[in-house]
Order: C-alpha cells, then sequence, then structure tokens
C-alpha cells in the first residue's frame, strides 16, 4: 500500500553534494522520521520523495515502482509544510478539496472526503473561514487535513511543528501518533528535534551531512547507538563523552548518559566541582566540571540540593558506559 | 494620571513640508479651477459669477456639447483598449517573466521596461516616423515578411487613429503592469505553490486557481492607475496629431479638448472659463471612477497576508 525505498539516492547542487547516497526502506504503514542538525540534507530528501527536487543519481521506489520521473502529483503522496502552505484565498473546506477537485472527483464524494478529515481533526466549525482567520495549530491541522483528504499512499511531513508553540507542538504531536495509529498510513516526518522523533517513529533515520549515520527504533538508538553522532544527538539533555585513556580503557571516548552517572560528596572515581545546577521539579540536572573531562551532566530524580562550587564524586554506572573508537565509531 | 498629553509639535513640522508643496501645486490650483468654472465675463469684460451655466452650455450647446461626447468617447475607447491589451499582456509578460526556467529575465525585463522611462514626445514621433506610409519603416518591413496589403495609412485613418495611438500607448506603457504584477507574483510563497504542485494543479490551471486569486489586488490597483493615467492622457495625442487631433477630431480625448479650449488653437481663441468648466468635468469622471473602485471594488478586494 506504501512501501518506500530509496536506493543510492544523491542529490547535488552545483558541484556541492548534499546527499551522499542514501539506501533505506520504509515499510508500509511505519512511521519513519528524519532527523539530523540543519543542513544536514533531511528535507532535501523528503522533497526529493515528493518530487519537489530531481535526485541526481539513484532510485526512489513507492511501492516497487521507479517514481524519480513522476510528477509530485503523480506519486500519489501527499505533504505537510512547515509554513502549512494553505491557499491564503480559499476555505478551509475548499483548501481540503481542491486536488480531489482538480482530479475531477464528484462534489458529494469531495464533500464526504472533506467532512471525514474534518471530523478527525476537529476542524467542523472552521470549515467556512479562510487560513488568515485560523490560529497557528488550526492551519496546522487544516494543513494536514488537506493531506489526508487525498488518502495517499504516503503523507510526508516536513518539521510541521517548528512554527507552534510549545504548548501547541506537544498537543499537535499527540495529534499526529493519534492519526498515524487510525489511518495505518505509512509517514515519513523530518525534524531537526529529537524529542519528536523519540516520540513519534517506529524507526528513526539519524542524517549528518547528506548521509545515514543510523537507522533504528528510537530505543535501538538510545541503547545501542552506532557512533558518537548519534550517540550525542539521541537522548536529552546530551550524554557526556569522557577521554577513554585516564579510566584505563582502550584508546577513544566512552559515552555515559546523565542518568547513568551517580554522584556523591564522600567517594567515587571522578572528583568535580558542581559548576551550575537546574532544578526542574521532577528532576535535577547538575553540570560538574573536572579538569580533565570539562563539564558532565548528571541527572537526578527528584530534588536535590547541589551549591555551586561544591566538591563532589562522579560514578559511571560501568555496564550503561559506550566505548568508542578515536574515530567516533562504537567498539563491540 | 494628571501630567497633561505633551504638544506633539514635530508632527506638525514633518508634515508642513509635503503639505504645503502639495497646497500650492495641487490643493489651490485645482480649487481655482473649480472656481473659475463657476465664472465668465461680462460685456465689459469683468469677471462675473454665472453659477453652472458654463456647464450648462457644455453639455447643452451642439457645438460644444458634440465635441465634449466625442472627446469623452474616444477616451473611453482608450481606456477600454489599455484594459483589454495593455494589461492582459503586461499579466501574461510578468506569468512568463517569472517562469524559474527563463533565461534572461533580467534582461526582458529591463527592455519591456524602457520605453516607459521614454518620453512621450519621443515616443510619439518615433511611432508617426515608423508608420508613416512616405518615409516609415512599416511598409518597408511588411514587404521584407509579404504581407505589405495589410498596411494602411492607420494614423491618418479615421477609423484606425484612435486605436493605433491607444496601442502605441500600451506599448509604451505595458512595463508598469508588468513590473506591479512580477512583484505580486513574487510575493507568493514557494512553499504554496509547491503545494499546488503536490495536488496536482500545475500549468495553466495552477496560474488560473492559485496565482490569479493571489495578485487580484494588484490587478486592481492598474486598472485604477490605468483609468486615471488615460483619463488625463494629452501628451501622446498631442505630439502625434496635434492639438487638433485629427483626423476630423478622431483622436480628440478630453486632455486634447481642454487644451484647445483654454489655450486656443490656430483660429481658436482660449477661453479659460469653459477650459475651467471642461477640467472640472473631467475631475468630475475621474472622481466618479476612482470612488466606484475604492467603495465599490477594493472593499471586496481581499489582501492576502501569507
Amino acid at each position: 500500500m506504501g512501501a518506500l525505498e530509496l536506493r543510492g539516492v544523491t542529490k547535488s547542487f552545483g558541484s556541492t553534494e548534499v546527499i551522499k547516497g542514501v539506501d533505506l526502506s520504509v515499510k508500509d504503514g511505519e512511521f519513519c522520521v528524519f532527523v539530523g542538525p540543519s543542513g544536514c540534507g533531511k528535507s532535501t530528501l523528503l522533497r526529493m520523495i515528493a518530487g519537489l527536487e530531481d535526485a541526481t543519481g539513484g532510485d526512489i521506489l513507492v511501492d516497487g515502482k521507479r517514481m524519480n520521473d513522476v510528477a509530485p502529483a503523480k506519486r500519489e503522496l501527499a505533504m505537510v509544510f512547515q509554513s502549512y502552505a494553505l491557499y491564503p484565498h480559499l476555505t478551509v473546506r475548499d483548501n481540503m478539496g481542491l486536488a480531489l477537485k482538480q482530479a475531477g472527483v464528484a462534489k458529494s464524494e469531495i464533500k464526504v472526503a472533506t467532512d471525514r478529515a474534518a471530523a478527525m481533526l476537529g476542524l467542523e466549525p472552521l470549515m467556512g473561514r479562510r487560513p488568515a482567520e485560523l490560529s497557528g495549530g488550526q492551519r496546522q491541522r487544516v494543513a494536514i487535513g488537506r493531506a489526508i483528504v487525498r488518502t495517499p499512499k504516503l503523507f510526508l511531513f516536513d518539521e510541521p511543528l517548528s512554527n507552534l508553540d510549545a504548548a501547541l507542538r506537544v498537543a499537535t504531536r499527540i495529534e499526529i501518533a493519534k492519526l498515524h495509529r487510525e489511518l495505518k498510513a505509512t509517514m515519513v516526518y523530518v525534524t531537526h528535534d529529537q524529542v519528536e522523533a523519540m516520540t513519534l517513529a517506529d524507526r528513526i533515520v539519524v542524517l549528518r551531512a547528506g548521509r545515514v549515520e543510523q537507522v533504528g527504533s528510537p530505543m535501538e538508538l538510545y541503547n545501542d547507538p552506532a557512533n558518537t553522532f548519534v550517540a550525542g544527538f539521541i537522548g536529552s539533555p546530551q550524554m557526556n563523552f569522557l577521554d577513554a585513556a585516564s579510566l584505563g580503557l582502550p584508546a577513544g571516548k566512552v559515552g555515559i548518559r546523565p542518568e547513568h552517572l551517580t554522584i556523591s560528596r564522600d567517594q567515587g572515581e571522578i572528583p568535580a566541582e558542581v559548576s551550575h545546577v537546574e532544578k526542574l521539579g521532577g528532576e535535577t540536572l547538575v553540570y560538574a566540571r573536572n579538569p580533565q573531562h570539562g563539564l558532565l551532566t548528571v541527572r537526578l530524580f527528584g530534588e536535590h540540593d547541589f551549591e555551586v562550587s561544591e566538591k563532589v564524586h562522579l560514578t559511571l554506572q560501568r555496564e550503561r558506559m559506550f566505548q568508542f573508537d578515536p574515530d567516533g565509531q562504537r567498539r563491540r | 494620571m494628571a501630567s497633561r498629553k505633551p504638544v506633539r509639535w514635530h508632527i506638525a513640522v514633518f508634515l508642513a513640508p509635503a503639505v504645503l508643496v502639495y497646497t500650492a501645486l495641487m490643493i489651490i490650483p485645482l480649487f481655482g479651477t473649480l472656481a473659475q468654472s463657476l465664472m465668465n465675463k461680462d460685456a465689459t469684460g469683468e469677471r462675473v459669477f454665472v453659477g453652472l451655466q458654463n456647464f450648462a452650455r457644455l453639455f447643452g450647446d451642439a457645438i460644444w456639447s458634440d465635441a465634449f461626447w466625442n472627446a469623452l468617447a474616444n477616451n473611453t475607447w482608450f481606456f477600454v483598449i489599455h484594459m483589454l491589451v495593455q494589461n492582459p499582456i503586461g499579466i501574461a509578460l510578468a506569468a512568463i517573466l517569472s517562469t524559474p526556467k527563463l533565461r534572461m529575465a533580467a534582461f526582458y525585463r529591463t527592455a519591456i521596461f524602457i520605453p516607459t522611462i521614454l518620453s512621450f514626445v519621443i515616443v510619439g514621433f518615433v511611432w508617426k516616423l515608423i508608420l508613416s506610409p512616405i518615409w516609415g519603416i512599416a511598409p518597408g518591413m511588411l514587404d521584407a515578411v509579404g504581407l505589405k496589403f495589410l498596411f494602411a495609412p492607420w494614423l491618418g485613418r479615421e477609423e484606425t487613429a484612435l486605436t493605433t495611438l491607444a496601442l502605441v500607448s500600451v506599448w509604451q506603457f505595458v512595463g508598469i503592469p508588468m513590473m506591479l504584477i512580477y512583484a505580486a507574483l513574487l510575493s507568493i510563497p514557494d512553499e504554496v505553490i509547491e503545494a499546488a504542485e503536490m495536488d496536482g494543479i500545475t500549468g495553466w490551471s495552477q496560474f488560473w486557481k492559485i496565482k490569479l486569486p493571489l495578485i487580484l489586488p494588484s490587478i486592481g490597483i492598474i486598472s485604477i492607475l490605468t483609468f486615471v493615467g488615460n483619463f488625463n492622457a494629452f501628451d501622446l495625442i498631442y505630439v502625434a496629431q496635434g492639438a487638433l487631433a485629427g483626423p476630423d477630431f478622431s483622436t480628440d480625448i478630453l486632455g486634447t479638448f481642454l487644451y484647445r479650449t483654454f489655450f486656443g488653437f490656430q483660429l481658436q481663441l482660449g477661453d479659460p472659463y469653459m477650459g475651467s468648466a471642461i477640467a472640472g468635468s473631467m475631475f468630475g469622471i475621474i472622481l466618479v471612477g476612482v470612488c466606484i473602485y475604492l467603495f465599490g471594488i477594493q472593499t471586496r478586494l481581499r489582501r492576502y497576508q501569507f
């Protein structure tokens, strides 16, 4: 119904290669998230799948059919844009129905389809309004509704939540997850926010500089990162990296997540001085400095009182530690 | 709070230069002309108030009213040609220019806009030369492509002179609607166009269904600018056909009619009072047109925020 496959896909703008050969297969009904820092090529990759950019090399297949030379509209995909990209002159109903109208679908059928999408997204009272009369969150829901109406094989989301405020972002995130369960459709979602990636994805594709760094379920990436980049990108606050040699291990780096460091006032492996404390109620983040390892983050559950410039000792939970070779690759 | 608002002198100071210049050059002459249209000379040559007598003569006396209606009809045709030819071509050129595949877009844009910055005198004279049946290059060029039979002394014929001049004016000014629409098209966000591509709305239907509705406010502005410009036009006709707007007044528009009446031409003596009445009528026509646009059309055109 909606399996996506990329084979050696590359993209160059002039002499700059932005996508350096991506192989990926997304199963039917899967929620796949492309995540990476800005400039890593994730949006470009999505736009290539959509057909808004031509691939320089490689094959893009949907349901086994090569789509490289097929016009965007004929690929049976729907895209939700970061800026919503609604048609300002049309009402919510017409925005959602325009693609069907263009395809020559009967009016009564369009009405059924738009009503169904509106009901899913709670847009019924807004059907007669124009985009200018809607809030940001409502506009994004209309944009999603416009995609649903077309019953595409594949939904593409290009950072759909980044123009929303924090509270709305969480609410819309939950709504998208719910929608995915209801529609059972294949979705490809681009974001730079690893929390969105972790909470939504069945599978995450971590991209850096036009290459896939690792593909896996959120917990695979969290528990089994392939290299320092993925280890540092997934998880918040960021993983701590320590010099391996000084811990008596083979040369390279040692990664330990903030929640896997223990802190004590009297004893431990690594002496450090508290440089900052963040109390979030449910958890406390302690930033402690060691002259050799630099600033280390410790995540404690509940409320803890540590004073700035207090002397503390940190201990690594050895079994939770990741070892990386000098090139940043995981030592297994 | 008990503190009084300070007098904001700076507002008056900053407004003063513009208000003074505008008043001296526009407001006072306008009201002077309107006042003069209600005056005339009596037997002794004194200036006296005559009420609407000048207007009664302009519309009631066949010698005046025939010329007036002729000029108004010609002027309306002049405007119609601009609306039907200049603005659609301007929109089409803008649409072509805004396609990303077009090479040398900047060159075409400049080339099409250049006639706009030329003087009327040059444009009128150049076209008179081009179209001249005796030493013009138009007959020769048509001959070169085997279409000589199409040539006629367009500027010399009553049936074609006005249309020809209107088309010359279109040639000169087509750059203005092109530029305004081009700017409006560029302001449509790329993502909206991409969303349309995804929805299968491409090519012409994209233009009709997405772009055109979004540039309608600019088309409205262009229409009213064309209206005001055409009903104030004078120079091109004067340069090409003289103040008599020949042949046989077939190219006479309100501007040339006003000029002849006010300042006199050849055997006709100038009559500032009747001239003012014509100027007042032109002011009224344009005022009505602009009001129809402002209150009847512009309020219905939505400006879209993206």
